[in-house]
C-alpha cells in the first residue's frame, strides 16, 4: 500500500536535492573524471604504496571534490583542487595505518602488476618503488607532482600546504635523496 | 657549456626537464648539448634521474590503473550526498526536541514553584534579603546566599553548563 504524496513531501524532496547538490554536472563530471582519474590513481598508489588503498582513495578523493563548495577558475585550478584533496587523504590514511604496515608498502607489488609482459620496465620501476618507499610521505607526494605531473613550485605549495618560499630547499632535497637512493647511495647525505 | 651554478638550481634545469618530458632527451641534436651538460651538472644529473624514473613509472602504472567507470563514481556520490543530506536535515529537529524537552522542565519547575509551601517562602525570604539590601553588602549578602544554599546554586550553574554542551553535542556532531 502506497501513501500519498503530500506537499510536505515535496519540500521535503525538494529541500534535500538542494542541499545534496554536487560542484559540476554528470557531463562536465565525467569529462573531467576521465582526463584525471588515471593520473590520480598513480599517484595514490605511489604516496600510499598501496594498490587497494588507491582504488578507495580514489573514490574518496572524488566525493570530497563534488562536495566541495569552491568555484574554480579553471581546468588547472580545478585539478589542483583533487590533487589536494587526495594528498590529504593520502597522509589520514597513511597516519592511520603507520603501525600496521600495508602489504605492497615497498611498492613491488604494484609493479609487478604494472609491469609483469616488459621485464625490462618492472625491473627499472622496482627499484623506484623500492626507492620511494624510503622517502617520506611529501617527499613522495612533492617528486611525484613536480616530476609526474609537472606541478610549479606555487602549485606544489598549493596542493601539499606548504610555503612557497621554502619549496625550492624541499625539493631540492628530495630530488637529491630520490636520486641517491636511484643510484645506490643511502640517500642520507 | 659553463652555466652551473653553484646552489639550489641550474638556469638549464628547465630545459632539461622539458627535453625529458617532451621525449627530446635522446634523439636530437639540443639533446646530446643537454645529456653533455647534465654529465657535468649535478643539479641537472638529479633532475635527469629522478624525472625520468617518475615519468616512466607514471606512464607504467596509468596504463595499469583499471579505475571505475566515471557514470558510477557520480551515481555513488549522488547517493551519499542525498544520504548525509537527510542526515543534516534531521538535525533541527533533535535540537527542537532539546528544546521542548528544556521547556517542559522549566514548566515543570515553575508549578512546582507556585504550588510548595516551602518554595514560596524560600522566595519570600528572598524578596525580603533583597529588600534590605545595600550596594555596599551586596558581595557579602551573595556570599552568604550562596553559601547557605550552595546545592541549588550548583545545580543552576551545572545547569547552565550542561545544557549548551549537550545541545552541541546533538547539533554539532556528523
Amino acid at each position: 500500500m502506497f501513501r500519498d504524496t503530500t506537499f510536505t513531501d515535496l519540500d521535503r524532496d525538494n529541500t534535500l536535492a538542494a542541499s545534496a547538490e554536487l560542484v559540476m554536472d554528470e557531463e562536465a563530471f565525467r569529462a573531467f573524471y576521465e582526463r584525471t582519474a588515471r593520473g590520480v590513481w598513480a599517484y595514490l598508489t605511489r604516496v600510499t604504496g598501496d594498490r587497494q588503498l588507491a582504488d578507495d582513495l580514489l573514490q574518496e578523493s572524488y566525493y570530497r571534490f563534488l562536495r566541495a563548495s569552491a568555484t574554480h577558475e579553471s581546468e588547472t585550478h580545478r585539478r589542483n583542487s583533487l590533487y589536494r584533496i587526495a594528498t590529504n587523504l593520502a597522509y589520514d590514511a597513511r597516519r592511520r595505518r603507520r603501525t600496521t604496515p600495508s602489504l605492497g608498502e615497498d611498492g613491488t607489488e604494484v609493479e609487478r602488476a604494472a609491469g609483469a609482459d616488459r621485464p625490462g620496465e618492472f625491473e627499472r620501476n622496482a627499484d623506484l618503488a623500492r626507492a620511494m618507499a624510503q622517502l617520506k610521505p611529501r617527499e613522495r607526494a612533492l617528486l611525484w607532482l613536480a616530476y609526474g605531473e609537472g606541478a610549479s613550485h606555487r602549485e606544489l605549495a598549493d596542493m601539499l600546504g606548504l610555503n612557497p618560499s621554502s619549496m625550492k630547499i624541499i625539493l631540492f632535497r628530495a630530488r637529491r635523496r630520490l636520486a641517491a637512493l636511484l643510484g645506490g647511495r643511502d640517500g642520507t647525505s | 657549456m659553463e652555466r652551473l651554478k653553484p646552489g639550489l638550481e641550474c638556469e638549464m634545469e628547465a630545459e632539461v626537464l622539458a627535453a625529458i618530458v617532451e621525449s627530446r632527451w635522446a634523439n636530437t641534436t639540443m639533446g646530446v648539448d643537454l645529456q653533455a651538460h647534465a654529465a657535468q651538472c649535478p643539479i641537472c644529473a638529479d633532475v635527469v634521474a629522478v624525472a625520468g624514473a617518475v615519468l616512466s613509472e607514471k606512464h607504467e602504472l596509468r596504463s595499469a590503473a583499471s579505475v571505475p567507470d566515471a557514470g558510477r563514481i557520480w551515481w555513488q556520490a549522488q547517493l551519499r550526498a542525498r544520504r548525509e543530506a537527510a542526515v543534516a536535515a534531521g538535525r533541527p529537529i533533535t535540537a527542537a526536541q532539546l528544546i521542548a524537552f528544556g521547556c517542559a522542565v522549566g514548566l515543570l519547575g515553575a508549578c512546582f514553584g507556585a504550588t510548595s509551601e516551602w518554595f514560596q517562602s524560600g522566595l519570600k525570604w528572598v524578596a525580603a534579603r533583597i529588600a534590605t539590601l545595600h550596594p555596599a553588602d551586596l558581595i557579602p549578602s551573595v556570599t552568604a546566599l550562596l553559601t547557605e544554599h550552595f546545592a541549588i546554586a550548583l545545580t543552576i550553574t551545572a545547569a547552565f553548563l550542561l545544557i549548551p554542551a549537550a545541545l552541541y553535542l546533538a547539533v554539532g556532531r556528523d
